[in-house]
């Protein structure tokens, strides 16, 4: 048998950063197993009655990468980190320090490493019943055997760093080329909901009986907040990152705000197994495949889609198709999306880059040669949709962006919204209304100035689902367990804000699929109105 | 849209099956003969084409149906494994059964998703995903009584007909391959 560590990238050979027992070739061949199954490609696939094979049998798809277990419909997938397997019958999780874990089951003999290796092989547990149909039977020899145990053994489920007995450190990051006025508007959302949780926690006093688990369990923690502001080329951030977290470890990171780069970020996340949830980026350039950041949306890079697949349908295709933005904004990214989509259309497609500081009278001259047989898509922000009044739209086939044409308040002048439509990545006006009142009650309350609604809004959902999912995760701070509990705590959320559903799942790293392609109703103001139904490009 | 159950599921069966890894298998199977009645929506088939489920529920052939998400890690793929045993134990029978399978998800299951997930359990041309809009999935999901609040709360289930206008079988639990091709034999061989 020989490993194929060659072919994995370094989350899988060393997960969530954690060290394994040992280090070299047995101990990542161990982690293969645990965590990708490729060690079962081919010649070692389960026999029946078990039949899932490759990296479809391996231990994290059920287990999940902290090793804590999840539950899927009945099934209650119990946690094989080290610690739950080998707690003696009769002891009690809290006393021996252990996190509490709803899907845990001590009421059995604790697994020895000869039980233990009977239950992966053979399907039989530890109190000698048979194990659930879902769980594999792995063929595997006593060397491999004897790794995985040892793997399994070495497990953590201590606190993550940023955990103290009485207080939950957080971070957010914001880049320099982040909106000022987003920058101000987030963090006093993210600062008073600091100090509305503390308050809470002040006055919550420790149980002196404990009638449950959970309440036993149930340690309250005081957050803290710590703000990493970068500074200089987005090629320095990643050292900036390093350090901020080297000087003030954190649990995890809440929201944030990007400008045009956010990659470095995206990077310095996975890379330190930390969690970043919900940053306020408007082109984040992470992938399904990565773990540890999750995003309420793929921003531009979805309207990209959207507009795209208009463009596609299209009963009669335009000419060429001409791209407006501004070098160095996120429409470069988007605008680099539109044309992979299109690259087999056979569509020509036409980038008019304007320099950072171009004036309006640049902008008339990127429109200069566009005509009627033409698509015209901008990528504008509100200053310059505004500079359009001078120039009549050359075309009637206009695409804008919402997310950076300030969605239904963008000051398109009233000769350009016959023609144009508006790429929308969230809910109409009238139907996300009673979501967002929620929020906007809550600023209200606090005096919270409204600056920048949609990434207040978002700011104030993230909070809100971190607050939400360390309530069901007890005292397990564990950073992966964080992430995927998140996954599960948002297919339950009612409340979700802009967005009409937020859904994750291992693979889904973007909440939030779809929108929609709006007009605007009227001459003047913020009345539109959906061309259709949502869209999943 | 509601399900007229003719033989009630066992409850105790399911529920002492179900809740455990620690469960014996045998325990967490339970069958019914059920009467849906099927909603009048369109879903998108994994080849991109928009279809009636009916249509495609009443093409004459037997049918065996059931819901999936191609993120799903745990469930799905065990489901989807039985059911290419099932088509691969058929041999040359299975081109007269009709197998279909409905994401819960389907704002993330794209027809391209799809096609990805059916080449990876090899499925054969009578094997057929859909997705569509979350609405219509939804009507599906609850016109076969499968609808579990969200996608992580789902439950492994099987449903075959031998005809238009038959009552279902409807399995729940993970049944075998050579289970359900018994099941399945059984089913045509009822009159």
């Amino acid at each position: 048998m020989t490993t194929r560590s060659c072919l994995l990238p370094p989350s899988i050979i060393r997960p969530g950063g954690r060290p394994l027992l040992s280090t070299g070739r047995a101990a990542a061949r161990a982690a293969l197993i645990a965590l990708s199954g490729l060690l079962w490609v081919g010649a070692l696939a389960t026999p029946p009655p078990s039949s899932l094979r490759g990296a479809d049998a391996a231990c994290v798809n059920c287990h999940r990468r902290s090793g804590l277990g999840s539950i899927e419909g009945h099934i209650a997938i119990p946690p094989i980190a080290g610690p739950y397997l080998f707690v003696p019958r009769g002891e009690r999780l809290a006393e021996l320090g252990i996190p509490f874990v709803d899907t845990a089951r001590i009421n059995h003999d604790p697994y020895t490493d000869e039980s233990l290796a009977r239950a992966i092989r053979g399907g039989i547990g530890a109190n000698g019943k048979t194990l659930n149909y879902l769980m594999p039977r792995y063929q595997i020899d006593d060397a491999t055997m004897a790794e995985l145990i040892g793997y399994l053994k070495g497990l953590r489920v201590s606190p993550s760093p940023g955990v103290s007995t009485s207080v939950l450190h957080f971070a957010t990051i914001i880049t320099p080329d982040a909106d000022p006025v987003k920058r101000r508007g987030m963090l006093a959302v993210m600062n008073q909901y600091f100090v509305d949780k503390n308050n809470a926690v002040a006055r919550t006093k420790a149980p002196t009986l404990y009638s449950s688990h959970t309440t036993m369990f149930r340690v309250e923690r005081r957050w803290q907040l710590h703000v990493w502001e970068l500074t200089g080329a987005p090629a320095t951030w990643e050292a900036q990152l390093r350090k901020h977290l080297a000087a003030e470890p954190v649990f995890a990171v809440i929201s944030g705000l990007g400008g045009s780069h956010w990659g470095p970020v995206q990077r310095f996340c996975e890379e330190q197994s930390l969690p970043c949830l919900f940053p306020n980026v408007e082109a984040p350039t992470g992938h399904d495949s990565d773990f540890y950041s999750v995003y309420f949306s793929r921003g531009v890079l979805l309207e990209a889609q959207l507009i795209a697949r208009e463009l596609a349908d299209a009963a009669e295709p335009a000419n060429r198709v001409v791209q407006v933005f501004r070098a160095g904004d996120v429409g470069v990214q988007a605008a680099r999306d539109l044309q992979a989509a299109r690259a087999h259309s056979g569509q020509q497609i036409v980038n008019r880059v304007l320099p950072a500081h171009a004036t309006s009278k640049d902008l008339g001259a990127a429109l200069r040669d566009v005509d009627a047989a033409d698509a015209l898509v901008l990528w504008l922000r509100p200053g310059d949709l505004s500079a359009l009044e001078k120039v009549s739209p050359p075309t009637s086939r206009v695409w804008i962006s919402g997310e950076m044409g300030g969605l239904e308040q963008a000051p398109l002048p009233a000769s350009w919204r016959a023609a144009a439509r508006m790429a929308y990545p969230v809910d109409l006006p009238g139907r996300r209304v009673v979501r967002v009142d929620y929020a906007l009650s809550w600023f209200r309350i606090r005096k919270i100035p409204l600056l920048a609604q949609q990434v207040q809004a978002d700011t104030y959902l993230a909070c809100g689902l971190v607050s939400e999912t360390l309530n069901h995760m007890v005292d397990a701070f564990v950073r992966e367990y964080l992430i995927e509990r998140v996954e599960m705590a948002l297919d339950h959320r009612a409340l979700t804000g802009y967005y009409p559903r937020l859904t994750l799942a291992p693979g889904q790293r973007f909440a939030s699929k779809g929108g929609y392609i709006v007009r605007f109703s009227d001459p003047q103001g913020p009345r539109i109105a959906a061309l259709g139904d949502w869209i999943t490009p | 849209m509601t399900a007229r159950t003719q033989a009630t599921v066992s409850a105790a069966l399911m529920c002492v099956g179900a809740l455990l890894l620690t469960a014996a298998a045998a325990a967490t199977i339970s069958r019914s003969s059920v009467t849906y009645e099927t909603p009048d929506v369109s879903l998108v088939r994994a080849d991109g084409k928009r279809v009636s489920l009916p249509q495609e529920l009443d093409d004459g052939r037997p049918v065996l149906l059931n819901f999936i998400f191609t993120t799903c890690s745990s469930i799905c793929p065990l489901a989807s494994r039985t059911l290419e045993e099932f088509q691969r134990k058929l041999g040359r029978g299975a081109s007269k059964v009709h197998l279909m399978s409905i994401s819960i998800d389907p704002e993330e299951d794209t027809p391209a998703r799809l096609r990805a997930y059916a080449r990876k359990f090899h499925a054969g041309p009578e094997w057929q995903y859909y997705t569509g809009t979350v609405a219509a999935s939804l009507a599906a999901q609850r016109a076969f009584d499968v609808y579990r609040g969200e996608k992580m709360s789902h439950t492994p289930v099987t449903l075959l007909r031998s005809a238009p206008g038959k009552p279902w079988l409807r399995i729940e639990g993970f049944v075998t391959p050579d289970e359900l091709v018994d099941d399945y034999q059984k089913l045509l061989a009822s009159p």
